[in-house]
């Protein structure tokens, strides 16, 4: 459904990706893992048409992918930056419904059962800044479900939450994406979120960017922030994947 | 709190002036100008003055406003633009406001426009200019969420890039409110038979010192109300900070 083919990304002379290839399939949930500086937000920004790939292509639905569209929604680390401070949470969803042109009277119809499904209902009008960082970022995957996209490209999405909102979102995330059957490409520089969430991790090598190793992960669904933690293969994956992390 | 200095300043003058300290013939005393202005306040003169200044200058302010929000927007979002637009800027903006007052003269005759196009002419650099580089500061990612949220450009702009702006635009345009007046009134002054500044010149001219201090203050009134409802309006828009 969405590929990457020798998709390279140079600014200047200095190459961030070379020639990466991959593809991900409907419904699935794909994590891309690395050191830092190995380009995997490049490679995210590259597959949303954000970044400019200097040669190979980013593919979507057999189109190449030349700038955003909305059946590929993104979702920042930095929610703040995100969100339109000025726009209270039910405004902020409702941004995206005033993309799609949904008229004013059938937006709240919308944007209730996507607030009830982020457990956001009570604080519909309140500021972002009003708001907890996991509450943010809570907001920021409603207004990309608001977008009705077919795919889910999250950037660190919890790279900046405490530990225990990170396992909440976590454990979220995973049922939407199953529930809403939709694809997911999830970068983080956490191993073991990205074992605990993919149907498949991508490790990247840095310096240049490249595909190191492709692992499936075969842990049951739905899964669980102890018991798949424990599991004898989740920790296999666990020491097959850790040597790509820059140890 | 503000108002303790204000009130001892008042009350030393009267007492110089009753000291026979300070000549009446320029400096009038408080109690004689509260007087003089509470007469042309009730006799209506005043407010028909104050009315003729008030819409120049609000003439002037939503001029400049338009124009400077518009064009700033337009060099913010466009480095190359502005960079072409930078001589003339820089040509355009160190000359006088009250230079401009011949030729809108000649332009507008006698008449409220006539005021309004000078004080449009101050007011509009501090617009453009803060707008410009509010218009710039915006950061880059909320143009990104509207182009990935299928935005157009001309929407992204109104959406996104100037509401990010407004609390620097907003600035711009308080300050350039005390600028409208300042303007206005000189004009007045000037040339312009009308509105506060031509209340003044009058009222020096046959001699009442009194009036004279009396509208003097009432402007300084008129400029703290205007300031402090744009502060007020300025912190409503922006309650979500």
């Amino acid at each position: 459904m969405l590929e990457a083919q020798s998709l390279s990304v140079a600014f200047g002379a200095q190459t961030i990706l070379r020639e990466v290839s991959f593809s991900v399939a409907e419904r699935e949930f794909v994590c891309l893992v690395g050191p830092s500086g190995c380009g995997k937000t490049t490679l995210l920004r590259a597959l949303a048409g954000l970044a400019p790939i200097s040669s190979g292509r980013a593919v979507f639905k057999e189109q190449e992918v030349r700038g955003p569209q909305t059946e590929l929604a993104v979702v920042f680390q930095d929610y703040g930056r995100a969100l339109l401070p000025w726009r209270t949470v039910a405004g902020n969803v409702a941004l995206a419904l005033e993309a799609r042109g949904i008229p004013r009277s059938e937006q709240s119809a919308r944007i209730a059962p996507l607030l009830e499904k982020m457990h956001l209902t009570q604080h519909a009008d309140k500021f972002p800044s009003q708001l907890s960082g996991g509450m943010q970022q809570r907001l920021q995957i409603a207004r990309c479900l608001a977008q009705e996209p077919q795919v889910l490209l999250m950037d660190e999405p919890f790279g900046s939450l405490d530990a225990i909102t990170r396992q909440e979102l976590q454990d979220e995330v995973a049922r939407l994406a199953k529930e809403e059957r939709r694809t997911v490409v999830f970068v983080t520089h956490d191993l073991e979120e990205a074992i605990y969430l993919g149907d498949r991790v991508i490790a990247l090598a840095a310096n240049p960017g490249r595909i190191a190793e492709i692992v499936d992960i075969e842990l049951a669904r739905p899964r669980n922030q102890l018991a798949t933690r424990e599991d004898p293969r989740f920790l296999q994956y666990r020491h097959r994947l850790y040597k790509h992390l820059g140890h | 709190m503000g108002a303790v200095l204000p009130v001892v300043v008042l009350a030393l003058w009267e007492m110089l002036s009753r000291a026979e300290v300070l000549s009446e013939d320029g400096f009038s005393r408080p109690s004689r100008f509260v007087v003089a202005g509470a007469k042309a306040l009730a006799d209506g003169t005043l407010l028909e003055q104050t009315a003729q200044t008030f819409a120049a200058a609000t003439e002037a302010l939503l001029i400049a406003a338009v124009a400077g929000i518009a064009i700033g927007a337009i060099l913010g979002l466009f480095k190359p633009l502005e960079r072409a637009a930078q001589l003339t800027i820089d040509a355009l903006r160190p000359i006088p406001s009250v230079a401009l007052i011949p030729l809108s003269l000649l332009l507008f005759g006698f008449s409220r426009n006539m005021s309004a196009a000078v004080a449009a002419f101050a007011c509009f650099w501090p617009i453009l200019l803060v707008t410009i580089s509010a218009v710039r500061g915006v950061d880059g990612r909320l143009i990104e969420v509207g182009r990935l949220l299928g935005f157009s450009f001309a929407r992204i702009i109104v959406k996104f890039a100037l509401p990010a702006a407004l609390p620097g635009i907003l600035v711009g345009i308080r300050v350039s409110a005390g600028i409208a007046i300042v303007v206005t009134v000189t004009t007045e002054i000037v040339t312009n038979p009308r509105g506060l500044g031509f209340a003044m010149t009058m009222a020096a001219q046959s001699l009442q010192a009194d009036l004279v201090w009396a509208t003097l203050m009432w402007v300084g009134v008129i400029g703290w109300l205007v300031n402090w409802s744009l502060e007020r309006l300025e912190r409503r828009w922006l309650r979500y900070r």
